[in-house]
């Protein structure tokens, strides 16, 4: 039997939009849009049909070109098989069908990793070329090298990987060099961007003045979960509000961070709470306390209803500011689709990931 | 875009929304009308949603009726109901707890500086620190003496915060009431201070005309004389005059749709590059193109606008009045609910191409677009093997289904040599994932953020009305050319439109 070839895979792609014959008219009522190429690697079966889902979620309101690189079943041929499957929704005009479409390969162990060259035949010209990784860092993977070396950008989730200060540190150490023209991204990034949004809001106008003068932070989060999102929070305010890491490159999340800023000493503290729920990594309140002649207390907390957060602060002890928003959960096919939208680089991310660079030990270095 | 007032907190770099302005008040004047209801706080709230509010921020609604903040704010929390059924109550009363109400008549000068010392308690208390805008959401009879009271109790004054003042159409009602209107305003507020709403500019795909012609190289070669044949800017409305009779009777589609959106949107497409992408470059370009309208011959105006009014027809099937026949309207009346004008603008760039705008009343569909209709190629290569090519269009649909599409001609796929007009589509609606913003919730937003780039300076309103007074003295001088009604609801107006458009493959677009 022949080897497939990419234009095999297009003309399943062209039957499948066809018109069912005895349509004259040729036109289903639908419009193909595709603004970008997302191509996906799952390591193993089961997070190939998790990412399947978070794809087919993302095509519904995200239209384009997606590209799923799964392993075969164990047992299976191992050959590479394609499937091709259609994904419409009405468009915001709320009359057109927008439709695009999922290329789903699979292939066993030896051929898997080995796809990005036909990978790279179905990608649709001019478009941006976006690569997700869903699972834990694999950087010596050849579909992971040659396919960061082919995009644009590579999304990662640090949130997922199993050594997060390993690899975060070894992104931090080397993925400039190894990947210059790629852009690296990270979904848990996006997903501490509200909490962003909330912090940098109790801080506008008159009140900037109290970010000078930041002595304490808090941030809490769930007992027994891995504090990533805490900690690329710490490094975020760390790298914009200019204070430089002092203490020793670790290996582990510490409990306490110290930094100098140009106005004293700042003492992060990452501190464990208990919670119900230990499925997620999440933050569940944010404290700043300000030194000098008058004492602020700028508070982000989670309410009791989970979907809504509180956002206030006190200044000498007196309320000054408070409000309640709403604060949904957001999937990882919301958190890609938010993160596709922006396509400049983002530098506060590449701050950020250079300041968690200096706190964290490179497992690859040599000290 | 002018450089906006953005705060100095380094936090907000990089955030996907760093647009957040200072902590401010609004004050509407009319809050208990229409607008603020249907328009303005369903803006405010979707602004809120998306943390674009600035976290300290007063609504004050000024009006006569007397309510109390709650009865106020039920009002505004039952109108957004209908907009937001999914509202909560946490976030509404997040949302609107410093919402509050002041009731006083316009001309009380003592309820004035009860709002000013409500204000000045309110900046205190929220730490709004002296922002104010002002929104006058009133008719306009009683616009001069609003801005009257403001400058007299002092609040038209930016000692403690900025001070501004936004002001919805019409401004005026012809050119000198306009610069009555503009003398009266400038007596109070500097012209920076003033933002003068027309919430066409709001609208995306109007912004995208900027876009469109500066941020592509395609475009801008082609754009003038050499290449396009005429330029046709279409505002249908499939509505009558409903429940506005009073408004319209007294105004008519000139000053409803012409001095306002249409010749906005014209001064958009004929504009020069500006300078910089900032207010008053752009503003100062469009002025160029509204100054550079030929004016009309008052012995030749009916060769360059034709007037219509609506008679009895169908819409969907229904049968429905005519303008004469619609409550609040003169039996006799020869106000005109349809237009269309031919104009010149006398610029290198656009000599001899006819803009051609129209505008009216119960017809077929609510449609507005810009068509640009380009010369037609020679067929000289076709000759034998096809009839006339169409000529090119470029259209931008401003509402509904925002887009641009191309039209362009193309080989019918066989054996003989027959060619076929297709379109090139680009929607907003499937290209982009989201739907496009209000353009309330823009315009509010950039009126807070002070960036006037999208609202019309006082010349430009000027200019626009001296453009269309020849045509407006006229016919309220004269009897229409042709008996009213002169057109049945539900079609595209009066046939004699049609002499308008003289020349090979010119004729109104069927939108």
């Amino acid at each position: 039997m022949s080897p497939l070839t990419a234009n095999e895979v297009e003309k399943d792609l062209a039957d499948l939009w066809k018109a069912p014959s005895g349509d004259k008219t040729g036109d289903l009522g639908l419009q193909r849009v595709y603004t970008t190429n997302l191509v996906t690697y799952a390591m193993n079966y089961e997070a190939g049909f998790r990412a399947e889902r978070i794809l087919n979620d993302l095509a519904e309101h995200h239209p384009g070109r997606y590209i799923l690189v799964r392993p075969s079943l164990e047992g299976e041929e191992p050959s590479l098989k394609h499937f091709v499957s259609g994904h419409c929704f009405i468009g915001s005009d709320k009359e057109k069908k927008v439709c695009c479409d999922l290329i789903k390969l699979v292939a066993g162990e030896g051929v898997i990793e080995n796809l990005y060259g036909f990978t790279f035949a179905l990608l649709l010209p001019d478009l941006p070329v976006e690569f997700w990784w869903p699972g834990d860092l694999s950087i010596s993977n050849p579909f992971f090298q040659r396919m960061a070396e082919e995009s644009d950008r590579v999304w990662v989730d640090s949130s997922k990987f199993s050594d997060p200060v390993g690899a975060l540190a070894l992104l931090a150490a080397s993925w400039k060099t190894r990947h210059p023209d790629t852009l690296l991204e990270d979904l848990n990034w996006v997903r501490i961007h509200r909490w962003r949004a909330l912090i940098a809001e109790l801080f506008d106008g008159e009140w900037a003045v109290y970010l000078k003068e930041i002595q304490k932070v808090t941030i809490e989060y769930g007992d027994g979960t891995s504090p990533t999102r805490g900690f690329t929070l710490a490094c975020w305010l760390a790298h914009q509000l200019g204070w430089g890491y002092q203490g020793p490159r670790v290996t582990f999340f510490p409990h306490e961070l110290n930094f100098t800023s140009p106005h004293g000493s700042v003492t992060v503290a990452l501190k464990p709470v208990p919670v119900r729920d230990l499925k997620r990594d999440l933050i569940l309140a944010v404290r700043l306390e300000t030194s000098g002649k008058r004492s602020g207390r700028f508070t982000v907390a989670r309410s009791e209803d989970p979907s809504q957060v509180l956002a206030q602060s006190e200044i000498d002890g007196q309320k000054s500011f408070s409000r309640t928003v709403s604060f949904q959960h957001l999937h990882s096919n919301e958190l890609l689709g938010e993160g596709l939208k922006h396509l400049q680089e983002d530098q506060i991310w590449t701050g950020t990931l250079r300041m968690a660079g200096t706190i964290l030990e490179d497992p690859n270095s040599s000290r | 875009m002018q450089e906006p007032e953005m705060l100095e907190n380094s936090l907000r770099q990089g955030l996907f929304s760093d647009r957040m302005p200072r902590p401010c008040s609004l004050v509407i004047f009319g809050a208990s009308g229409d607008l603020t209801q249907r328009k303005l706080v369903p803006a405010l709230f979707d602004l809120y949603k998306k943390h674009l509010l600035p976290p300290s921020f007063n609504l004050i609604g000024v009006s006569r009726s007397p309510l109390s903040d709650e009865e106020f704010k039920k009002r505004l929390r039952d109108a957004l109901k209908q907009v937001d059924p999914q509202l909560s109550d946490p976030l509404w009363e997040s949302f609107s707890q410093n919402f509050h109400y002041h009731a006083g008549g316009y001309d009380d000068f003592r309820a004035f500086q009860e709002l000013s010392r409500l204000l000045d308690d309110k900046d205190q208390k929220n730490g709004t620190q002296g922002n104010r805008i002002f929104y006058l959401s009133t008719p306009p009879n009683v616009f001069e003496m609003i801005i009257s009271n403001l400058g007299a109790s002092g609040l038209a004054s930016e000692d403690k915060g900025y001070a501004r003042i936004v002001i919805e159409k019409p401004f005026g009602r012809d050119l000198a009431s306009a610069r009555e209107l503009n003398q009266k305003l400038r007596e109070v507020f500097q012209e920076k201070q003033i933002y003068r709403i027309d919430h066409y500019l709001g609208k995306e795909t109007v912004q995208n005309l900027l876009v469109m012609r500066f941020a592509n190289s395609m475009f801008e070669p082609i754009w003038d004389r050499r290449y396009v044949d005429h330029v046709q800017i279409t505002a249908s409305e499939e509505l009558g005059v409903e429940s506005r009779a009073g408004y319209y009777e007294s105004s008519g589609v000139l000053r409803d749709m012409f001095q306002n959106h249409l010749l906005q949107v014209l001064s958009l497409v004929a504009m020069e590059p500006p300078a910089a992408f900032e207010a008053d470059a752009i503003r100062d370009e469009k002025l160029k193109i509204l100054k550079s309208i030929r004016p009309f011959d008052q012995q030749t105006i009916p060769q360059w606008a034709v007037r219509g009014q609506y008679g009895p027809g169908f819409m969907a099937g229904a049968k429905v009045p005519g303008y004469r026949q619609e409550e609040g309207v003169k039996p006799g009346s020869i106000t005109p609910s349809f237009a269309a004008i031919k104009i010149n603008v006398d610029t290198w760039r656009w000599h001899g191409v006819p803009f051609l705008l129209r505008s009216g009343k119960r017809l077929p569909k609510r449609a507005t677009e810009v068509a640009i209709q380009f010369k037609e190629p020679p067929n000289l290569l076709f000759k034998g093997n096809v009839s006339d090519l169409s000529p090119n269009v470029l259209v931008v649909r401003i509402q509904p289904d925002e887009g641009i599409t191309l039209k362009f001609e193309t080989k019918v796929p066989g054996m003989t040599m027959e060619v076929r007009t297709v379109n090139m589509d680009f929607r907003y609606g499937t290209s982009f994932a989201e739907g496009t913003s209000e353009a309330y919730e823009r315009l509010l937003l950039d009126c807070m953020l002070g960036d006037a780039t999208l609202f019309i300076r006082g010349d430009e309103a000027e200019a626009a009305w001296g453009a269309i007074m020849p045509v407006l003295d006229y016919w309220e001088n004269h009897e229409p050319e042709e008996a009213f009604p002169n057109y049945e609801a539900g079609t595209w107006g009066p046939l004699s439109a049609d002499k308008l458009l003289e020349g090979p493959g010119r004729k109104w677009r069927r939108l």
